[in-house]
């Protein structure tokens, strides 16, 4: 019962109403702006938006294939053969490329494949495209996968991340349980949803806002004398509060997903939800497919948002009004949006990739670790950790909070 | 039923608010009389438990606030001053939602909820949300939410404060409606207000208690400090200037003083009978109440 009209209490209020349409509005067109901006080119002319996203999809249709070393030298080789011819071959003052037919006939429909692919033989740091290909010596087959293990090997000993042996071997072991060969597929829908899980930072921040009221609008309205003194008022009554702002919470977190997730699976399909990562990225070590990486992933926000509504709370009976709640989580949440990595190493990045901004993005490819002693975990295990501890520990002292606030 | 104030004290930094309050209140009604800052709210929310005392102890029917933990708060009815509500609750909303902080069952709730609007005058509106309702008829909601689990103890802080004479004089009948059988302490800085329903008067002055009495007896020390006389204008100013005068009235080219003062102020004053006015007057001197 009194969980029902604390919920009500949240819902009635005009300002909830108007924070959660504009939060809704703007994660909306956040993420409806790859849809609107998607383009794709033919050799004649530029296709955009629903019909570009179509075109692509059936270009991607014909390579769904899985990449093994025959699949992958066979087609290491077409390439190979298509700049032994001369007149297929343009140059832009520094390399090489492929123009007319040999481009848009054999590389245009393939080229996220065959940069994947040539990507996996360059260097760290190095973008390679499909004109790198031709280098490669495939005599003795594309050791495609040898040459996976060698980039993460090399990316694992490159100083500036400074990861200890223990690291390392952590690194490895996931990278190993990767199956292979990679099944790849078109994916662009979870690439847009993986590639913009920050902007639910809007979410979490309406979430915040709606709920800084929940204790201080009791001590602004003046509405703390009379609940605190019924029978339940310093027990039932607070944890009804805590209880409805979560409840409020995770609705608001759903219907933000429903967006965020729904326009981008909506416009480019749900095709690719069990591939592998590593198709769009061969060095990912997380043996994870696209849905599993963005449940976790939304899993991980869905906790940083559970601290945050505890922060929330603990701020809110703590302070006298909601303004003051807010003054303090605003730059919380918003000014690590300003904080830059400057590499994956170091108290700094380490710590700022465990703040709730860049907590929201799921880092995949970086090689972010902990170490504890002998015991390493990834940054989404850490993350997970941290944020699940901070609801244990933020919920209590706010239900404190109350039961110590003094009307005076 | 028995509430025991052990020399409570509540202090902030160096103020004392509340210093050294005693009292046994049985059953009945109490006027808590002050002038604003005289320490009456300290005092009620210290009673009602949302305030810790800095000392001493609150016990009803000998067990403290502590002690008793929720089953204190089972007894208890409180409108606190200025209270506040949900402005987009409508009132039964907001009678049920009190019900359900007070622990009343469902059932008991909904009839409690639509026997308290009707008394309050209120049930015509019940369903219209809040943020519509007058002054007053917020002030009745107040005292309606307070009322919900039958308290023994009603905790009643200025509840007619704001109030226009009309709806004062309806807020009083309703009070006492609700005071049967029950300690109810209302305080106020309206004098007339208590002077109709009150049984008995407590005083308070800087945070103490200078004065309880019984209701029929309370204005007995003041018997013989009360004048009454006539005076040309000019010497009305100088009464006024030397004197604590409590009313001033143009009769014609008299003027008719009322006068508090130990002995008469001039050969041609008269005793009269002291009033609760008089009586607040002559304890709070030159603390002027906002409203008499």
């Amino acid at each position: 019962m009194l969980i029902k009209y604390e919920f009500l209490k949240i819902l009635r209020k005009k300002s909830t109403l108007l924070v959660m349409a504009v939060s809704l509005m703007v994660t909306g067109f956040l993420f409806g702006l790859p849809i609107m901006q998607y383009q794709t080119y033919r050799q004649n002319d530029v296709i955009k938006g629903a019909a570009g996203i179509a075109y692509e999809k059936e270009q991607c249709a014909g390579f769904s294939v899985p990449l093994t070393e025959d699949y992958v030298t066979e087609t290491i080789r077409e390439v190979q053969q298509l700049f032994e011819t001369p007149e297929n071959i343009g140059y832009d003052g520094s390399e090489p490329f492929l123009i007319g037919a040999a481009y848009w006939d054999e590389i245009a429909p393939r080229e996220n494949l065959l940069r994947l692919i040539a990507n996996t033989y360059g260097k760290p740091n190095e973008f390679f495209g499909y004109n790198n290909l031709p280098a490669l010596d495939v005599t003795d087959g594309a050791r495609f996968y040898q040459a996976i293990d060698e980039k993460i090997e090399a990316l694992l000993n490159d100083p500036s991340r400074e990861l200890s042996a223990g690291q390392k071997a952590y690194w490895r072991a996931l990278s190993n349980k990767v199956n292979t060969p990679l099944q790849y597929g078109y994916y662009g829908g979870w690439e847009v949803i993986i590639s913009s899980f920050e902007l639910l930072m809007f979410a979490l921040l309406a979430v915040c806002i709606v709920i800084a009221p929940v204790f201080s609008g009791e001590y602004q309205a003046g509405t703390d004398a009379v609940i605190l003194s019924g029978k339940y008022g310093k027990t039932k009554l607070i944890t009804a509060k805590i209880t409805a702002s979560f409840l409020f919470g995770t609705a608001a977190f759903l219907l933000h997903l429903l967006v965020a997730c729904g326009l981008p699976l909506a416009a480019f399909g749900v095709d690719g939800w069990n591939l592998p990562l590593q198709i769009a990225n061969t060095t990912i070590p997380y043996p994870f497919s696209f849905l599993q990486a963005v449940l976790i992933n939304i899993g991980i926000i869905y906790l940083v948002l559970l601290a945050m509504i505890g922060l929330t709370l603990l701020l809110s009976a703590k302070l006298k009004t909601p303004y003051l709640v807010l003054i303090i989580l605003i730059p919380i949440l918003f000014i690590p949006l300003f904080l830059t990595p400057n590499g994956t190493a170091g108290a700094y990045n380490l710590l700022l990739f465990l703040l709730p901004y860049r907590s929201t993005m799921p880092e995949l490819n970086r090689f972010i670790s902990y170490q504890f002693g002998g015991l390493v975990l990834d940054v989404l295990t850490v993350r997970a950790i941290l944020y699940a501890l901070c609801s244990v520990i933020l919920l209590p002292l706010a239900k404190s909070g109350f039961q110590k606030h003094q009307v005076a | 039923m028995e509430l025991q104030l052990q020399n409570l004290t509540k202090q902030y930094g160096a103020k004392c608010a509340v210093k050294d309050v005693t009292a046994s209140l049985k059953p009945g009604v109490y006027g808590l009389l002050g002038a604003n800052g005289a320490g009456k709210t300290t005092l009620m929310r210290m009673i009602c438990g949302v305030l810790k005392p800095t000392s001493g102890s609150i016990c009803l029917n000998g067990k403290t606030i502590n002690e008793l933990g929720e089953q204190y708060y089972t007894h208890l009815g409180y409108m606190p001053q200025y209270s506040g509500f949900y402005p987009d609750f409508t009132a039964r909303e907001f009678m049920l939602y009190m019900s359900a902080v007070k622990g009343l069952d469902k059932k008991r709730a909904k009839e409690r909820t639509q026997e308290l609007l009707q008394m309050v005058n209120l049930s015509d509106v019940a369903d219209k949300k809040i943020r519509s309702y007058s002054g007053g008829m917020k002030q009745r909601l107040g005292i309606a939410q307070a009322e919900l689990g039958s308290p023994s103890l009603l905790i009643l802080d200025e509840p007619t404060a704001g109030l226009d004479p009309k709806e004062r004089v309806r807020f009083r009948n309703i009070i006492s409606d609700f005071s049967k059988e029950k300690i109810v302490i209302l305080s106020t800085h309206i004098v007339s207000d208590v002077s109709y329903i009150a049984d008995t008067i407590l005083l308070m002055k800087q945070g103490q208690f200078l004065l309880q009495e019984p209701m029929s007896t309370v204005t007995e020390s003041i018997r013989g400090k009360v004048w009454e006389l006539f005076a040309d204008e000019g010497s009305a100013a100088e009464y006024c200037r030397d004197f604590s005068v409590v009313n001033l009235h143009h009769e014609g080219n008299q003027v008719r003083l009322r006068i508090i003062d130990e002995a008469a102020p001039s050969a041609e004053a008269q005793t009269v009978e002291p009033t609760l006015e008089d009586l607040f007057l002559y304890y709070f001197g030159n603390e002027k109440p906002e409203e008499l």
